[in-house]
């Protein structure tokens, strides 16, 4: 019976109820989709870096990232490469030649990181050829020839087919030059790598580098499935003890970071709207109590007590916060899977987001433990914001409160 | 000896109203046995509704005893006070105070309800009731939905419900019109001849003053007479 007062209670004001019923509504359906599109963002950057520059695993000299040295190479890095085309459970796998350098046209020089690449390898693993904006893909069977990214052809002053001097250090520690046209120009998503990376053909940079055919500076790894990925960084690890394997989180501590920060983000939302859900609805119950003196001291006088009471207006209040959740969060829901399949275009403001690196689509998305955190914070919310009220309830004087009209 | 259902010896209650220090009553002793259809009247500020507060347990003495069924109940607590309450007054207000959200069954049902009564014996006393009142056809109608004289006739079936010691009513006939009140009137007096039922009333009403069978005249917080007819 209790249940049954308090359900009728909250529909005595039916339109002071829709109104907070309503509101909760439009608040649970924002804080969904604005965790949602948070959730999106992340899951953008982290593609975007994943796709771009670490793939899911990559193989290293163990010292060769502290400062590029050409010497420090991966010596047995064709057998490596030949056992992972062999596993499975991996989809692609590139291996790439890395030179510290700089890259002189007639009219200015740049510091670049000069990357061989097997250009079909390479495609299968970064797509890199989808990137070019202007000329062809390299050719493995043409000798010298250099990707860069429109941003280094504007600094450089140079078009299509324009010669490019590059010079490097050598495995032996010397240092060399070497003639290049530009074969292909490309552009990607995030201006700082387009301000460093140069791609040529594997071949090319180890024999100019001095590096033999079985050494590589760096293998990328692409596996079927995304989440294996801390498994078998491990596996991997473990096989090859004497180069080091490292993951997308390990290669980009940003991504961390980045990761961090939105949760942040995310729980400094959730509070707020929890904040602004409890002064709404103690707002609301406070009226709905104080309207009720009368009733209230009655029931005290027949024989309510204070535990039950408190238990009555607790009730009213959880069940005005509650009632409107889930269509929020499917509402919430709805709106995320639309936009998850048609994308939010932030074109206008895709020169800020190439700084990070992110593309201008964004999809939002949310797991389903971020569904079950709303909804937790909504029934706390409604169980904080019903104290008060109920207290205020059971501190009615009945001789007191029979008085009021 | 009988127990009284009622006992005030020597009760005293001032408290401070804006900035006023009121002495509301000032020494009464009165005693209520089983079945007395007992009036307390007299002018505004006697000190009726207080007199009337205390014996219905929603207020304390400021000093004095006051016992019901012998148990004295001057110094229960709250919580004490609502479970004393429960099991054992009947209250009819004057504005009827039903709960607005439940039907008329529901409403009789309720205290007894808090008394945790079974669902049966809920059901078989709430019929019982509402017949008592001759409303057992308006059983699933809510307060708003009869009359000024048919919800005071529901108050007297939900305080007759958890099978109280006596009826504490405040002014029970201040909102109805003549028929209604000597419907009321009738019906009370019958509970009160056929099953023994004690009712106390505080009223200014003469046509509830000539229905008394004893009538307690308060004034300045003193009882000034006690007739009995």
């Amino acid at each position: 019976m209790l249940f049954t007062v308090a359900w009728r209670n909250i529909w005595r004001s039916k339109t002071r109820t829709l109104v907070v019923i309503g509101s909760i509504i439009v608040g649970i359906w924002a804080l969904v989709f604005l965790l949602g599109f948070f959730e999106g963002q992340v899951q953008n950057y982290m593609g975007n870096v994943i796709q771009n520059e670490t793939s899911h695993l990559q193989y290293h000299h163990p010292r060769f990232k502290d400062d590029f040295e050409s010497a420090l190479v991966i010596p047995n890095s064709a057998d490596i490469l030949e056992e992972l085309r062999t596993d499975a459970e991996i989809k692609a796998t590139s291996e790439r030649i890395v030179l510290n350098g700089m890259l002189a046209s007639s009219a200015a020089v740049q510091g670049v990181m000069a990357i061989g690449v097997e250009p079909l390898a390479e495609q299968e693993v970064t797509q890199l050829d989808n990137k070019i904006v202007e000329g062809a893909p390299l050719d493995p069977s043409s000798k010298n020839q250099l990707l860069i990214s429109r941003r280094m052809a504007d600094k450089l002053k140079v078009k299509l087919r324009s010669k490019l001097v590059l010079t490097f250090q050598t495995a032996t520690q010397e240092i060399s030059s070497a003639a290049f046209r530009v074969a292909g120009i490309y552009q990607s998503n995030k201006r700082l790598n387009d301000e460093l990376y140069i791609y040529a053909n594997i071949s090319d940079l180890r024999r100019l580098a001095e590096i033999p055919g079985s050494a590589a500076h760096e293998i990328a790894v692409v596996l079927h499935n995304f989440d294996e990925v801390e498994v078998k960084t491990i596996a991997l690890s473990e096989r090859h003890q004497d180069v080091l394997v490292e993951n997308y989180r390990q290669l980009s501590p940003d991504l961390e970071l980045m990761n961090s920060q939105i949760k942040i983000n995310m729980t400094v939302m959730i509070v707020i709207f929890m904040l602004a859900l409890i002064f709404g609805i103690i707002n609301t119950m406070m009226m709905a109590v104080l309207e009720r003196m009368r009733e209230l001291g009655m029931l005290m006088a027949i024989g309510m007590n204070k535990g039950k009471v408190f238990l009555m207006v607790c009730l009213e209040t959880l069940l005005i916060s509650v009632i409107g959740a889930p269509v929020g969060i499917f509402l919430g829901f709805i709106t995320i899977e639309i936009l998850n399949r048609k994308g939010i275009s932030l074109a206008r403001w895709s020169a800020a987001l190439e700084e990070f690196g992110m593309s201008d689509l964004v999809r939002p998305s949310l797991d389903a433990s971020n569904y079950v955190l709303v909804a937790m914070a909504v029934v706390i919310t409604g169980l904080l914001a019903s104290i008060y009220p109920s207290i205020k309830a059971t501190r009615l004087r009945p001789v007191e409160a029979l008085r009021k009209i | 000896m009988n127990i009284p259902i009622i006992e005030i010896i020597d009760l005293h209650k001032s408290y401070t109203e804006t900035a006023v220090h009121v002495h509301a009553l000032r020494g009464v002793d009165l005693t209520i046995e089983k079945g007395e259809f007992t009036a307390i009247v007299g002018p505004s500020g006697s000190g009726k509704t207080t007199m009337l507060n205390i014996i219905g347990g929603l207020d304390r003495p400021s000093s004095g005893t006051i016992k019901i069924r012998g148990n004295d109940i001057s110094n229960l607590s709250d919580n004490q006070l609502i479970d004393f309450r429960r099991e054992n007054i009947g209250f009819v207000f004057q504005s009827y105070n039903l709960i607005p959200v439940l039907t008329a069954k529901e409403n009789v049902e309720f205290v007894m309800l808090l008394q945790n009564r079974s669902q049966e014996e809920r059901d078989a006393r709430t019929l019982e009731l509402m017949q008592a009142v001759g409303l057992a056809d308006r059983m699933s109608n809510r307060p708003s939905e009869l009359s000024g004289g048919q919800q005071q006739r529901v108050a007297v079936a939900r305080a007759l419900a958890p099978k109280p010691a006596f009826i504490l009513a405040d002014e029970p006939t201040a909102n109805l019109d003549s028929v209604s009140t000597s419907d009321l009137l009738d019906l009370m007096a019958n509970l009160n001849r056929e099953e023994g039922m004690t009712f106390v009333f505080s009223t200014h009403d003469q046509r509830v003053i000539d229905r008394a069978r004893r009538i307690v005249l308060l004034e300045d917080g003193k009882i000034i007479s006690d007739e009995r007819k």
